[in-house]
């Protein structure tokens, strides 16, 4: 819900478009009403995590040649052909014309159409068309496992290959994994892989001893803007110290709250925000309960009289973000076994098990 | 078949190879021609049946004279329920009535050869009392865990990145000082390592670090990699097969050789520095025997030092890339200048804390950007149709990673007045002679003591990190240097505009 102020010529836009505020003028107010433009929609890129995992897993390099479905955004698929080159390929598939012609303007744009092919097809029904030509397939499709047939085909069929699929849901995940099996893939194995950030503050750790003296400098300070206390305070510094020295004292303890809770209308007193002031336990225990005005919002004079300042021990703390990232999708890999050499050097394939 | 195969597609004998056993134990191993490998309990085989065959396959080990064949792998099927359940099961020890002498005597056999690894988990499981009552889950489960037991086959794994990473992950995390797979491959990312680039490592995984990158450059572009002691400590290099061209693309520098106290200079140099070819013949014809191999060696040893002092003071790195197990923030501000601007600043550490004073550091380092510290988190599942789920037991930490962007610190001279100024290059002359008397006191310290600490020398850029760390006036000191920038750039406008005011008053008063 936003409040706008509606004037001609304006445009509001969010996330779902973009609205002429002159569009709205004069209609009868809760009309609905269409956006102008829909913003560009492109799909969903994959996170650095992911596109990490899946690059060290598939032994991404230079020299290689890998098949991605469906190209998307384009986003991995640049990763990867960084990877790829100089002179390795890559054969990006996808369905939607749209996101066809955008990725192909940007590999144009970046230089890239010598190490792409780049083809509108729907894999899962008509294939990759491609045999015998690469090391490594990436799917990220709504059914993986309808292109799994195929992949195989355009594994390099005489050498180890290696394949992924990445899914959000696990039913599909259990669907791919029978296709592989069936597909005389391997190895197949299943991950999922996040990358938390963390926060750095910095933090003053004060100890209990450092908020004592802090709250007795405070209650030193309202003494001091009672009119009892100003007159005390005539002699000088000299006086001050016997107060401290005094207020160390734990047997004056009480009657030192007693003149605090004399005074503890105070205006002038501040409390900052990051003092713990925390409901003091000697004064309680003597009996007399002292409630700080912790909520006033006096700001501490620029030209206040030498405070005498006690300084915490700052330590470095990290915090995870309140909300982070819990799922991303499901990796799923597995072996492409190159076909047997019938002039292994030993014995031809054996039948291996009944 | 159109593919053709390399070298590098196929085992090859005096080669790194992985040996993954049933139990799901790895053996690495040089593959020797014409010898024997033993996998303990499940058997022995001779080297000559895997060598020069792909990667990919699975061998089982079926006769006596051991020998191998390739072992085709079960589909994976769906476990069709049933209405079995484990109420009548008890737990007493007395479903297998096969006695543990008996079991013994089919294992003895299966390592003779006699029997396969099937064969034996098929008696055990005929010979199971209960094995009919149990849920097809469990019974599965069995089968999988006897197969793991009992069954002769081994699969030979291609040293890669990740492979070599998982094996000393699981074996010694300590030696690679506990960098995961997930970690290093986030590493690779950050960096932004490719064909053709030139980074800078410092590189305290005993060349973890260095061989993911070096595998992803595929000996194009360079790598230095600085080192303390008396060798760079390298040998996860030797298990990933690299070929040649990509292991001369690795230089490597000692900390201690950076810069060379004068006196240094004559002990390392083949002689008093022959400086012109003429010298350099007249001394070959004048060295004999052991005086003159002494003289190649060292003049040898000289060169490379000379070649990889050139690269790091040509000062263009594409990256920088710490794991080292000293204190980061002592070495960036030393290595900072050798990287060019926009490029990447990767710091590994296994112990996030390490890492925090390092991120404040960066943050006041105004020839850094955006530091930004993460953790990854990874889960590998169990994947069998309709038994899916995640692993019971998972890894813990992979390590930490610190990253940010290089940026060169460009103070915005034009904008300022002519009173900032001065107070800036007043600032900027203070900080210069502070440094240079810091450089000078680490110097002597570095003649007296042998240590590794080292001042940088030539510093390329133009712009030095003490002297423009100053030069802001007005901002709070948590900023990062962006923002700072941008502060300058705004308070000193304003300064102006206040100066322009003031003249125009002074005019107006003129005036009047």
């Amino acid at each position: 819900m936003s409040i706008i102020r509606v004037k001609e010529g304006e445009y509001f836009n969010c996330k779902f478009g973009s609205y002429k505020h002159a569009d709205m003028i004069g209609l009868e107010y809760g009309t609905k009403l269409g956006s102008n433009t829909v913003l560009p929609h492109r799909t969903q890129i994959l996170y650095i995590a992911d596109i990490s995992f899946v690059m060290d897993f598939l032994n991404l390099k230079p020299g290689m040649s890998m098949i991605e479905s469906g190209t998307g955004s384009g986003s991995f698929s640049h990763s990867i052909v960084r990877t790829l080159a100089p002179t390795g390929h890559l054969y990006t598939f996808e369905y939607h014309q749209e996101r066809v012609n955008a990725a192909k303007k940007e590999f144009e744009d970046h230089g890239l159409l010598d190490m792409v092919t780049l083809q509108c097809r729907d894999v899962c029904k008509d294939g990759f068309g491609l045999e015998n030509k690469v090391d490594a397939v990436f799917l990220d499709l709504p059914a993986p496992w309808e292109a799994v047939a195929s992949a195989k085909k355009a594994f390099k069929q005489d050498k180890i290959g290696k394949i992924c699929t990445f899914s959000p849901c696990i039913e599909q995940i259990s669907r791919t994994v029978t296709a592989l099996s069936e597909n005389g893939f391997v190895d197949i194995q299943m991950f999922e892989c996040l990358i938390r950030f963390n926060e750095i503050r910095v933090i003053p750790m004060w100890t209990i001893e450092e908020a004592m003296e802090k709250q007795r400098a405070i209650e030193k300070k309202r003494k001091r803007a009672t009119p009892r206390t100003t007159r005390e305070n005539k002699s000088g510094e000299q006086k001050d110290q016997e107060d401290e020295e005094e207020e160390n004292d734990e047997s004056s303890a009480k009657s030192k709250s007693i003149k605090v809770e004399a005074s503890i209308d105070d205006s002038n007193v501040s409390s900052e925000a990051a003092t713990p002031i925390s409901t003091s336990g000697s004064d309680a225990e003597e009996g007399v309960s002292v409630v700080f005005p912790t909520s006033s919002p006096a700001p501490t004079p620029a030209t206040a009289e030498p405070r005498e300042r006690i300084d915490p021990k700052n330590i470095t703390v990290t915090k995870l973000p309140l909300e982070q990232r819990g799922h991303t999708s499901y990796l799923m890999f597995a072996t492409f076994t190159p076909v047997v050499q019938q002039s292994s050097p030993t014995q031809p394939s054996a039948e291996g098990k009944q | 078949m159109a593919t053709t195969i390399t070298s590098s597609d196929t085992i090859n004998a005096g080669e790194h190879v992985f040996i993954k056993m049933p139990s799901d134990n790895v053996k690495c191993l040089v593959l020797k021609p014409n010898t024997t490998v033993s996998l303990g309990k499940f058997g022995t085989f001779k080297a000559n049946d895997i060598i020069g065959r792909a990667w990919g396959h699975t061998y089982e080990i079926y006769d006596k004279d051991n020998k191998t064949r390739v072992y085709h792998l079960d589909e994976i099927n769906e476990v069709e329920e049933t209405e079995n359940n484990n109420r009548e099961i008890i737990d007493d020890g007395s479903s297998q009535k096969l006695s543990l002498e008996e079991i013994k005597a089919l294992k003895s056999e299966g390592l003779k050869g006699e029997l396969t690894g099937e064969e034996i988990v098929n008696k055990l499981k005929e010979s199971h009392a209960t094995f009919e009552k149990k849920t097809a889950y469990s019974q599965a489960k069995y089968l999988q865990k006897k197969g793991k037991k009992f069954h002769r086959i081994f699969t030979p794994i291609k040293p890669t990145t990740y492979s070599v990473n998982e094996y000393f992950y699981t074996k010694n995390p300590a030696k690679i000082r506990d960098i995961r797979m997930d970690t290093l491959s986030q590493l690779l990312s950050y960096s932004n390592v490719h064909a053709g680039c030139k980074l800078l490592v410092v590189d305290d995984t005993q060349g973890m670090i260095v061989s993911a990158l070096a595998e992803r450059m595929g000996g194009m572009g360079t790598i230095l990699g600085l080192y303390d002691g008396d060798n760079p400590h390298y040998d996860v290099l030797k298990y990933m097969n690299f070929s040649q061209e990509i292991l001369d693309s690795v230089k490597v520098l000692s900390w201690l050789r950076i810069h060379r106290p004068a006196d240094e200079t004559s002990s390392i140099s083949p002689t008093n520095q022959p400086t012109t070819a003429n010298q350099q013949q007249i001394l070959q014809m004048t060295l004999t025997g052991k005086d003159l191999e002494g003289y190649h060696r060292r003049l040898k040893a000289y060169t490379i030092v000379e070649e990889a002092r050139k690269i790091l003071f040509q000062a263009d790195f594409d990256g920088l890339i710490i794991a080292s197990q000293y204190q980061p923030e002592s070495i960036l501000p030393k290595l900072l200048p050798y990287i060019r601007g926009s490029r990447p600043v990767v710091v590994y550490h296994p112990h996030k804390e390490a890492l925090l004073e390092t991120s404040t550091w960066m943050r006041k380092c105004p020839d850094l950007l955006a530091p930004q510290l993460t953790e990854s988190w990874l889960r590998k599942s169990q994947v069998l149709p309709g038994r899916t789920h995640p692993e019971m037991s998972t890894w813990g930490s992979g390590g930490c990673l610190l990253t940010a962007t290089r940026v060169l610190d460009q103070p915005v001279q034009a904008a300022l007045t002519k009173r900032e100024r001065a107070a800036m290059e007043k600032k900027n002359a203070e900080a210069k002679k502070l440094k240079r008397e810091r450089e000078e006191s680490e110097n002597n310290a570095a003649s007296s003591s042998s240590s590794s600490s080292l001042s940088v020398e030539a510093t390329p850029s133009t712009t030095t990190t003490t002297a423009t760390a100053s030069t802001t006036t007005t901002t709070t000191t948590t900023t990062t240097t962006v923002l700072e920038t941008e502060v300058v750039v705004e308070s000193a406008e304003a300064i102006k505009e206040e100066n322009d005011g003031d003249e125009r008053a002074v005019k107006r008063v003129k005036q009047e």
